[in-house]
């Protein structure tokens, strides 16, 4: 409590939020944790969340052989993973740490305190911003985990924790639903706040997000209310896509306009080994990637797409960036085996539009789009096509079109209105999205992660299933991830999910 | 026939005359008594044995035949029953001893260029393994007393100098906190295995304790003494590794497309390109040490002193590393008012400097051998390194291997530390009451220390994308100790009865901080360490945002303590020992802990029915039982605290950059880790006391385990707590037996063993006992991928179970090859639960890195002049994760950025990709080692002064399987390119005058 004499601690407590998503712990490089049993940015926040979305899909395969990381492309993990319950521990962490701000900041607790009305209504509004973020997380635990204990922010420090809801996965999809609709109201209007907090259209396109997959979670349609907020974001007019596709991803991508809520990074101040640091650096390896290209000081040789990816896209194509030279496409011994195999993807670099290099060549200085103006055109094409009402198609096509026309540079990839299909959608994800933890969520909502009711050739790539380079189709159950055996022993009311 | 034979008899220890030794010709009642100046006299037969025999020391037999004057020295028993030993405040006949005490004294400290003082008992107490963390000169042990009895908080001794408890815990500067002892001072170490015996010192007890007591004056003419010795240290074992040619072979045939990196292209001359360094050979050097001690003792009956002055220099064996120390040491004591008040005054100072060698070992092994070691042309300090062009400049290779020659050569770094440790203590006999005394002990220990490291810009590591870097640390310790008790012995002799008791208060504080700062892009490399003033960017580190949280504030420990001997017709002993320890590391309610013990003891040897035997010359049996605690924790554990991020660890928000503050997690109710244990000891004496020794069955469980626990989700502001969950149990057995094997006037031989087992069971781990639960991961992380540990805490297993694939063996008897990383791994590893599939279900536990048996012998021959003693030790059970090996597989040699040597062992198992894993790599490390072989010879009195001249080997000889360099490899058991240990001559001399 003597921390909070300072005024100033209030906002470093929010900044402390706000940065469990963008660095390990509490120096520089990630030390001094925020979990342990795990290095500080080899668990970061979003290097977790991107080993969790893209490892298990085409998307992604890595060349190296920390712990139990090959299991993750190869769908074969279990709850013993580290990489899996570090993820948890970070979603935790952030609700811990959402948990102690709203304790601490309650009105009762300000009045002792004697803070100033300017104060407490900044207070007011970092409130909602720490639910926002809080709900966020819950959300990445919804999708990853299934159902997954809500711990109220009224529980003291050390007591008891809750296991799962009783309603389950429906259940914590209402409660961040009811958060998020809580907190609109207190957020900052759209492009309204300083950079990198988050305002309403944060809300917007997290509801939209969990309402375009309800299907998954709830088994309930909810495409109309997915629309409903799209269209909020669309019509606030504060998002433009960003003319270079590829600015999107570079040093300088806090310029962006179709950014709606970034990650921060910064490699002076920010100095994270997670993050856009490691998508930038495990994006280069081999013999004639020049790290200095990319603005850093040497590649990781870790990340690379599989062939099924490289085939998404038609040559004209501007996102397909792929480093081919000394690359074959395929991927015939394991991922760890060699960089070589399966095509280099760097979209996240540490140079900026101009081509200068970041501030540090080790720690990248680019942000990471969260949720862009791009997801949005989309997922309002992709809510259309599933019978949601508050949009149309031909919408839906414009907005499409726009993003082929930035991807081409001219009107060639355009669409016809019946080329506008669920099947486009989702290759378009691959192509517009790649690399951004979309894709696993994506593939599901698809039935394309594990295993594909209908046959389609999509659900099977390179190494998928551990066997083979040529991959094989997994079993459902790992469309969620295990509850970590580590929280099931510390919690024996947390029930496993099916099948683990 | 008769005559009369004349003599003196003295003592071995001081020269001194000795009145009252019994003399006894053999075979007859004929019998006779030295006088005050030690002279006697008695008429014997022809061809008669004499046979000398005196309290606390060694009996003797000479035989007369035609001398008539027979002068003898007698050599002391450090076996004797009347001999004192040190216990916890105060001292205790030995006989009347009911816990488990051993004690080590200087004359049978090992032998050679000993740095730490730790190094002086190993080997010789049973059940105690010192492990010294690895071969640096100087460097620190880890002490097991009976195994470890905790996970997460210290399993080391509690250290007391002097009375003083001292902190032994590390500080940044130094290798070693306990080398600031002179160990040509120390006198004795005791140590206090048992609960009933360490008990005394409650809550820092679990782990037993170690009184470490110096050297005092003696009354009588002042004696001035000098031991010096010069040593010379060689590498005991290199690895075996490639050499050029033969890599070559290896990147032609798993990685052609690295040929291109071998050999150094920059030569002109294409007969240059090729070399084939050792770089082994390259970073070692024969390690030169001296030392040089000065003491001046004596004393009246009054006051004495003992002054000494120690010089120590030793360098590594590998280049650039060093230890150097000077310590002065003072101890003077004084008899006042009568001699009923008694001062003693102890001052001990030391400066010690070591030199780290930049780590070296792995880039040794790896670095590719057809390098040159220097490069005319380079950037680097003109070492050969690997680089890029940019701009026709070179600059670093990235994640390519650095030179290690290199590294050695241009880094510097060095910590100094100066300690000071010291007491007063007042001892007044209260002389109305007879038995009655008060003690008062006021004490201090300081410590500062500064570690110094300078990377230039010319160390490739060092050279982008910050230029040179010097770091600065000022590691700061103060304890200061008031400790007061009050003491009562009295002789009933009415009801047979003798009772001492004991009632104290001891206060003590611990302070402790560490500051410094990073400074970094210097833009000049000219003044080394001692100008940052030059670098760009300071960034001063502030302990509170480190994890440094142990070391930096302060913590306390208010003690009552209290203890009741009683001895009833010298044959039933009883001991009751009670502490009280309040710690300010534990929130309000549990700030307090009790720790009781109490121990009986039955002296049979005086029993009437052993009167008529004369097989047993003592024979005692001990039973004792108690609690102690485990407090060593760091501080603020209890308390919600929070941590700023430092200034690269920012968040932006705008344009700006927020420092951030977190809560850390805590535990309100943590409390002590108690420790129960019992013991039941026999000790004998037979051979009229030539044989004697001692047999101890113990059992120690720890509850309230001190363990790092995963947290429910969300329930407390980490994923994991330290708190006290879990229970750990050590069982063993020990024997201690100590023989005179031969005692002749021109020959003895004292032989001394001792054998321990010891069990270790983690019982407890967490609240539910889920067996499904596999257990924490634990043990350092291994060098190869990020995090990965081979080690396991579960239930049932004992603590850090190595925690492998078992790896199935094919037809030639090698471990079942990958075949180029094909991925089926079942192939090669059983399957364990047979669900098709090999994934981390599949590990097992699998051994673990303590010993199970732990033996010591000690043998001390004297003929006339010469003296002949050795060391020698085993530990049997012990089981090594060599990482070295688990590294070296044929992957290295195609890595993505150059190729890397391996160690010719790789053949063993001709793996391709590491199987890090694998069970294979866990080796069984049990071994024989000679720690140390003396020769020496004594010219006596020459011209009054007493001479010994000796050389001395230290690790003479190891005899194991085990594959890596040494089996020994501190207790985590994880070999991973430790600093080898030195196989060194000694050459000493000691003077004495």
């Amino acid at each position: 409590d003597v921390v909070f004499t300072d005024p100033a601690a209030y906002k470093q407590s929010l900044a402390k939020v706000y940065a469990g998503l963008a660095i390990g712990g509490q120096s520089s490089g990630d030390g001094n944790s925020d979990i342990s049993g795990i290095d500080g940015g080899f668990s970061q926040y979003i290097r977790m969340y991107f080993n969790l979305q893209e490892l298990p899909t085409d998307e992604a395969v890595i060349g190296w052989n920390d712990g139990t990381i090959q299991t993750l492309h190869f769908q074969n993990w279990t709850s013993q993973s580290e990489f899996i319950n570090a993820m948890f521990n970070r979603v935790y962490f952030q609700v811990s740490m959402a948990n102690e701000f709203l304790r601490q900041t309650t009105d009762d607790l300000l009045a002792t305190r004697g803070v100033t009305d300017a104060m407490k209504a900044d207070i007011k509004q970092y409130r909602a911003e720490v639910r926002f973020l809080r709900a966020l997380s819950y959300w990445h635990g919804l999708d990853m985990f299934g159902s997954i204990p809500l711990v109220p922010e009224t529980n003291p420090i050390g007591t008891d924790a809750p296991g799962q809801p009783a309603g389950g996965k429906q259940d914590v999809f209402n409660y961040i639903e009811s958060e998020l609709l809580a907190v609109e109201p207190d957020l900052g209007k759209p492009k309204t706040m300083e950079y990198a907090r988050v305002d309403q259209a944060s809300a917007w396109m997290l509801l939209a997000k969990l309402y375009l997959n309800a299907e998954t979670y709830i088994g309930a349609e909810k495409y109309t209310e997915s629309l409903t907020y799209l269209n909020k974001i669309i019509a606030s007019n504060a998002y433009t896509l960003d003319p270079v596709y590829g600015n999107l991803f570079l040093a300088d991508n806090h310029k962006s306009p179709e950014i709606i809520f970034p990650v921060a990074f910064d490699g002076t101040y920010t100095k994270t080994y997670g993050g856009t640091t490691f998508l930038a650096h495990a994006a280069v390896g081999g013999d004639k990637m020049k790290p200095s290209d990319y603005g850093i000081d040497g590649g990781w040789a870790g990340l690379r797409v599989t062939a099924n990816i490289v085939n998404l896209f038609a040559p004209a194509d501007g996102r397909g960036n792929f480093y081919t030279d000394g690359q074959s496409k395929d991927i015939p011994s394991t991922p760890n085996t060699s960089f070589n195999q399966g095509y280099a993807h760097p979209k996240f670099q540490n140079v900026s539009s101009t081509g200068a290099p970041g501030s540090n060549t080790t720690f990248a200085d680019t942000d990471f789009p969260m949720f862009r103006l791009g997801d949005v055109y989309l997922m309002y094409a992709e809510a259309v096509l599933r019978g949601g009402s508050g949009g149309d198609a031909g919408t839906a096509l414009g907005y499409v079109n726009q993003l082929r026309v930035r991807a081409y540079g001219n009107t060639n990839g355009n669409l016809q209105a019946s080329d506008l299909t669920l099947s486009f959608i989702i290759d378009e994800r691959g192509r517009e999205l790649s690399w951004e933890c979309h894709r696993r969520t994506d593939l599901v909502r698809f039935g394309l992660l594990t295993v594909s009711d209908n046959s389609d050739p999509r659900a099977i790539w390179p190494w998928k299933g551990g066997e083979s380079a040529a991959g094989k189709q997994t079993q459902a159950f790992r469309n969620v991830f295990p509850i970590p055996s580590a929280a099931l022993t510390a919690n024996t009311k947390l029930k496993q999910n099916d099948g683990y | 026939q008769s005559k009369v034979v004349t003599g003196k008899v003295t003592s071995a220890e001081d020269g001194a005359s000795l009145p009252g030794v019994n003399i006894l010709e053999k075979g007859t009642s004929n019998g006779t008594v030295t006088d005050s100046n030690g002279q006697y006299s008695i008429s014997v037969t022809d061809n008669a044995t004499l046979i000398f025999s005196f309290i606390g020391y060694k009996s003797q037999e000479v035989i007369v035949g035609s001398q008539s004057a027979v002068n003898l020295t007698l050599q002391v028993d450090v076996t004797s029953l009347s001999e004192v030993v040190v216990v916890g405040y105060g001292q205790q006949e030995k006989k009347d001893v009911t816990g488990v005490v051993a004690t080590v004294d200087s004359k049978s400290f090992n032998k050679g260029a000993i740095v730490s003082p730790d190094m002086l008992m190993t080997g010789k107490v049973a059940g105690v393994q010192i492990s010294p963390s690895d071969g640096q000169p100087g460097s620190g042990s880890s002490i097991r007393i009976r195994g470890g009895t905790s996970i997460n908080a210290s399993n080391e001794p509690l250290y007391v100098v002097d009375g003083i408890p001292v902190v032994s815990d590390g500080t940044a500067a130094g290798r070693n906190p306990l080398n600031f002892i002179n160990t040509n001072d120390i006198e004795t170490f005791t140590v206090l295995k048992d609960a009933s015996a360490a008990a005394i010192y409650g809550s820092r007890a679990a782990n037993g304790v170690i009184l470490i007591t110096t050297k005092r004056g003696k009354s009588g003419t002042p004696t001035l003494s000098y031991d010096g010795f010069v040593s010379v240290g060689t590498v005991a074992k290199k690895y075996d590794v490639f050499n050029a040619d033969q890599f070559r072979s290896i990147v032609t045939y798993y990685a052609p497309q690295n040929l291109k990196y071998m050999g150094n292209p920059e030569a002109a001359d294409v007969a240059d390109r090729a070399y084939d360094t050792n770089w082994q050979n390259q970073i070692f050097q024969t390690a030169v040490g001296q030392s040089h001690n000065l003491s001046l003792s004596g004393g009246t009956d009054k006051t004495n002193y003992r002054i000494s002055l120690g010089h120590l220099q030793q360098d590594g064996i590998i280049k650039t590393s060093y230890t150097k120390k000077t310590n002065i040491g003072v101890n003077f004591s004084q008899l006042a008012l009568d001699d009923a008040l008694k001062i003693d005054v102890n001052v001990k100072g030391a400066v010690t400097e070591d030199f780290y060698s930049a780590d070296v070992i792995g880039a040794a092994i790896s670095y590719d051998p057809s390098h040159p070691v220097y490069d005319a042309k380079s950037p680097f300090g003109g070492y050969y390194e690997y680089y890029d062009s940019i701009g026709g400049k070179r600059v670093p290779k990235v994640n390519s291997p650095n030179n290690p020659v290199s590294s050695l050569m241009q880094s510097q770094d060095v910590g100094s530390v100066l300690r000071s440790l010291g007491n007063l203590q007042l001892d007044y006999k209260v002389k109305v009451v007879p038995g009655l005394r008060f003690n008062v002990n006021l004490g201090y220990d300081v410590t500062r220390g500064q570690r110094k490291q300078f990377l230039p810009s010319t160390l490739k590591a060092e050279n982008s994308p910050d230029t040179g870097k010097v770091v600065i640390q000022n590691p700061y310790k103060n304890s200061m100790l008031f400790e007061g008790y009050i003491n009562y012995t009295r002789d009933l002799k009415s009801i047979k009865s003798k009772v001492d008791v004991t009632g104290g208060y001891s206060w003590q504080s611990f302070y402790a901080e560490n500051h410094g700062y990073t400074a970094t892009q210097l833009s000049t490399n000219i003044y080394g360490y001692n100008n940052p003033g030059v670098a760009r960017k300071t960034i001063p580190f502030d302990p509170l945002s480190t994890t440094a949280i142990p070391s930096l504030g302060e913590n306390r420990l208010i003690s009552f303590f209290g203890r009741v001997n009683y001895a009833y017709d010298e044959r039933f002993l009883l001991t009751v020992n009670l502490r009280r320890d309040g710690s300010t590391r534990f929130g309000p309610n549990n700030k307090w802990g009790t720790f009781p013990s109490a121990a009986v003891g039955w002296r049979i040897a005086n029993e009437n029915f052993m009167q008529n035997q004369n097989i047993f010359s003592d024979l005692k049996l001990r039973a004792g039982y108690g609690i102690t605690g485990n407090q060593d924790i760091g501080n603020f554990r209890y308390l919600g605290t929070y941590t700023p991020s430092d200034p690269q660890a920012n968040y932006q928000f705008g344009s700006a950059y927020y420092t951030t503050i977190r809560p850390s997690g805590y535990d309100t109710n943590l409390q002590w880790e108690q420790t129960a244990s019992s013991n039941i000891g026999l000790d004998f004496g037979v051979l009229q006391g030539r044989l004697s020794g001692s047999i101890e069955v113990y059992q120690k469980n720890t509850d309230k385990l001190l363990f790092t626990r995963a947290v429910a989700p969300g329930a407390n502001l980490t994923n994991t707590i330290l708190t006290n969950i879990g229970k750990v149990q050590n069982k063993g057995i020990e024997l201690t037996l100590d023989a005179v094997a031969i005692s002749t006037t021109n020959l003895t031989w004292n032989v001394g063993f001792n054998a321990a087992y010891n069990t270790n069971k983690i019982t407890q781990l967490d609240g539910n006992n889920d067996p499904d639960f596999p257990g924490y991961a634990a043990g350092d992380n291994i060098s190869g991928g990020v995090g990965n540990k081979v080690e396991i805490l579960r239930v049932g297993q004992p603590v850090n179970a190595f925690y492998v694939f078992e790896h199935k063996t094919g037809p030639d008897g090698k471990p079942v090859n990958d075949n180029l990383g094909a991925e089926d791994k079942t192939n090669m590893y059983v399957d364990q639960n047979n669900d098709g599939i090999i994934n981390e279900k599949d590990l097992r536990p699998f051994h673990r890195p303590a010993p199970r048996v732990l033996m010591g012998l000690t043998s001390q021959l004297n003929y006339k002049n010469f003296d002949l003693s050795f060391t020698l030790r085993a530990n049997l059970g012990n089981y090594v994760y060599n990482n070295v090996a688990s590294n070296s597989t044929f992957q290295r040699a195609g890595d993505a950025f150059r190729p890397l040597n391996l160690i010719t062992n790789s053949l063993r198992a001709n793996y391709y990709t590491p199987q890090y894993f694998s069970d294979f790599y866990v080796e069984n490390a049990s071994f024989l080692r000679m720690d140390n072989l003396t020769l020496g010879y004594s010219v006596k009195q020459i011209s009054k002064a007493n001479i010994r001249v000796y050389a001395t080997v230290q690790n003479a000889f190891v005899i194991t399987k085990y594959s890596g360099l040494d089996p020994e490899v501190s207790v985590s058991g994880i070999d991973n390119n430790l600093y080898p240990r030195a196989r060194t001559f000694v050459f000493g001399v000691h003077i004495g005058l």
